[in-house]
């Protein structure tokens, strides 16, 4: 336990030194806020009470966006929505850092001689991964608090908002990003380098995710006639509608798209059903305890292969 | 590096007994790695024990690294058993190593202090006066705040070194540790090692530099192609050559007349680096005789020297009587 706690202790000392953190956390903790205040300014102050604001629609959606807890939610949101999504950005940039670095500057000599327990050194490296992305999203959620409560000088927004299913949201999403952690963990130190590793991160499981999505769309349908046509769309239809539900990269943002729907309604969009179009395109009609399970199936596979692997292989 | 180096190492002392001096510290039996078709090291056993200081030789590609890697933990053997203070690796015992393999490497965006303290962190139970203490040993204390990219090659071995002592190991392993130093800098970090020695740490270091080898250990092992050539006190390996064989260095008034008297002699003389004597290497039970029987052939010999047997010439020689290249 000494050994594990050791291990995280020195990765954190590591990683505060690591400028390159602050660059990426400061987008998400000051320029997101600072954005979505400046929408919100915009909005107040260009379209409130013209004839496009005759429901006052426009103070409702910056309450949405703006306030402290509509800002909280929109930097759980926005993060998971980007291409690629800011989230496995940070979640790359962590793994290159704790896995990747101690390649490229031929550290694991050190790392694993300073502490020969190779079981302490991964897992002491993904909790302290694990923390620092903790530190991550706590700071995202702090910082739309503080300022959420700056606009509320100049915006018409106050604390208003279901901050338990915020809160619980964010902490769920740390939970997924786990076998978020974990893949990229796997990546990084089987490709044995920073950037093919990140690479990997982002462009594998979409690549996988659509040559599989091909397979199951071709392999296993009956040769078309008259006859068959209809049932086989149907067919078609319906595989590629569940498809997404066990893929790995949908499933990983599923915490943070879940108050879309909300948002989506603020702003006018259909959200009936859970296949409608916009929920399948933004991929909020996820039910969140499968998805748990889903990414705990994905964290059990990555972490076996990546433990196997980390005490195995040799040091170079 | 020396004046401080009873403060670094004085514990280190006190844990060292006459009965660990008898005890082993690194052994391995039957090593072997292969990478695929290809055979790095082809059974290679040997038994350090504790308070050794012992050097390991061989020609680039012979092994060597490959060898200390394996004793290090950091690679797994093909085949065969290797021991750390008694305990096979790996095992808990890793964590009395402290080692030096190639050029040591730093995260260079933190200074030499905070690449110390990350190393105490990592290993755990190294108080923050003991990165201070390895830091005055090896004479860094003045450049610890400074970023590693600022450092010189010979700095980061100092700070290599320290960092290998940093939790206070009971054996020692290093790979090349005088690369890049310059002679001063060699002469310190042989004292330093001498020092660290004199206090019961078994040291296991490996050099191309035969004359560092020479001055600093009392035994050597040596590899060559991956299998073990020799394994033995240095005098022995020096005096077992020259058993065999004696060196002369000649210089006569008409130097082709004694290079074919050397020649039809059934010897193969040099010309050395100034080329003003012939070096000529006669069987042991012909050497006394060498000298009347050149007179016999008419060659003046004007000066003789019998030269002393050195590591380097007793290491190149044993790698020539093996057949292989040297």
């Amino acid at each position: 336990m000494s050994a594990f706690v050791n291990v995280i202790r020195a990765e954190l000392y590591k990683a505060v030194r690591k400028r390159r953190f602050y660059i990426v956390f400061g987008l998400q903790w000051l320029l997101l806020p600072v954005l979505v205040l400046l929408i919100g300014w915009l909005l107040i102050a260009n379209v409130s009470g013209t004839f496009a604001d005759t429901g006052a629609e426009v103070a409702m959606i910056v309450q949405e966006i703006a306030s402290p807890f509509g800002m909280a939610r929109v930097s759980l949101v926005l993060p998971a929505l980007l291409a690629p999504p800011f989230l496995i950005i940070v979640i790359a940039l962590i793994a290159a850092l704790f896995m990747g670095e101690e390649r490229s500057q031929n550290m694991w000599k050190t790392v694993v001689t300073a502490q020969p327990n190779r079981f302490a050194v991964l897992f002491g490296k993904l909790a302290a991964a694990m923390i620092v992305l903790a530190v991550f999203l706590i700071g995202a959620l702090l910082a739309s608090v503080v300022f959420g409560t700056v606009g509320m000088l100049f915006l018409p927004t106050d604390f208003s908002g279901d901050w338990g299913s915020v809160i619980g949201l964010y902490g769920l999403q740390w939970v997924f990003a786990i076998a978020g952690m974990l893949f990229a963990f796997l990546m990084v130190w089987l490709i044995r380098s920073i950037p093919f590793g990140i690479v990997a991160i982002f462009f594998l499981p979409p690549l996988f995710e659509g040559l599989y999505s091909i397979y199951r769309a071709t392999v296993g349908f009956d040769r078309l006639n008259r006859f068959n046509a209809f049932l086989q769309a149907i067919e078609l239809q319906q595989t590629l509608q569940n498809l997404p539900r066990y893929f790995f990269t949908n499933n990983l943002y599923g915490p943070s798209r879940e108050p879309l729907g909300e948002i989506a309604r603020a702003f006018g969009g259909d959200t009936s059903g859970v296949d409608g179009p916009l929920a399948n395109i933004l991929g909020f009609n996820f039910d969140i305890t499968r998805s748990l399970i889903t990414m705990g199936v994905y964290a059990l596979i990555f972490g076996v292969i990546l433990t196997w692997s980390f005490v195995r292989r040799d040091i170079d | 590096m020396t004046q401080t180096a009873d403060t670094a190492t004085d514990k280190q002392a006190s844990r060292q007994t006459p009965a660990d001096r008898s005890a082993s510290a690194l052994r391995a039996d039957g090593l072997r790695k292969r990478y695929g078709r290809t055979t790095v090291v082809d059974d290679v056993g040997f038994d350090i024990k504790q308070g050794e200081i012992v050097g390991f030789l061989g020609p680039n590609g012979a092994g060597k690294t490959t060898t200390l890697r394996m004793m290090a933990g950091l690679i797994r053997p093909s085949a065969g058993t290797r021991e750390v203070l008694e305990r096979p690796t790996p095992g808990p015992t890793l964590r009395e190593v402290g080692t030096m393999i190639e050029e040591p490497s730093f995260y260079p965006y933190m200074t030499g202090y905070g690449n110390l303290e990350y190393v105490a962190l990592l290993h755990g139970g190294v108080p923050a006066s003991r990165i201070d203490e390895v830091l005055r040993f090896v004479r860094m204390e003045n450049a610890a705040d400074k970023k590693l990219s600022a450092y010189s090659q010979g700095m980061r071995q100092r700070l290599g070194l320290a960092r290998a002592l940093l939790w206070r190991p009971k054996v020692l392993i290093l790979d090349e540790p005088t690369n890049g130093l310059d002679p001063v800098g060699i002469a310190e970090f042989r004292e330093s090692l001498r020092s660290v020695a004199a206090e019961g740490v078994t040291v296991f270091v490996s050099s191309h530099i035969l004359a560092e080898i020479e001055k600093l250990v009392e035994r050597v092992i040596v590899i060559e192609g991956g299998q073990l050539l020799f394994d033995g006190p240095l005098r022995d390996l020096t005096q077992q050559l020259d058993e065999q064989q004696v060196r002369y260095q000649l210089a006569a008034t008409d130097a082709a007349a004694l290079q074919q008297a050397l020649r039809d002699a059934g010897l193969e003389p040099t010309s050395d680096e100034k080329n003003t004597m012939l070096r000529v290497d006669v069987p042991k039970g012909e050497a006394d005789t060498l000298l009347s029987r050149l007179a016999e052939q008419g060659v003046q010999v004007l000066e003789a020297r019998r030269e002393t047997e050195s590591l380097e010439s007793a290491y190149l020689r044993l790698l020539k009587q093996d057949g292989r290249p040297s």
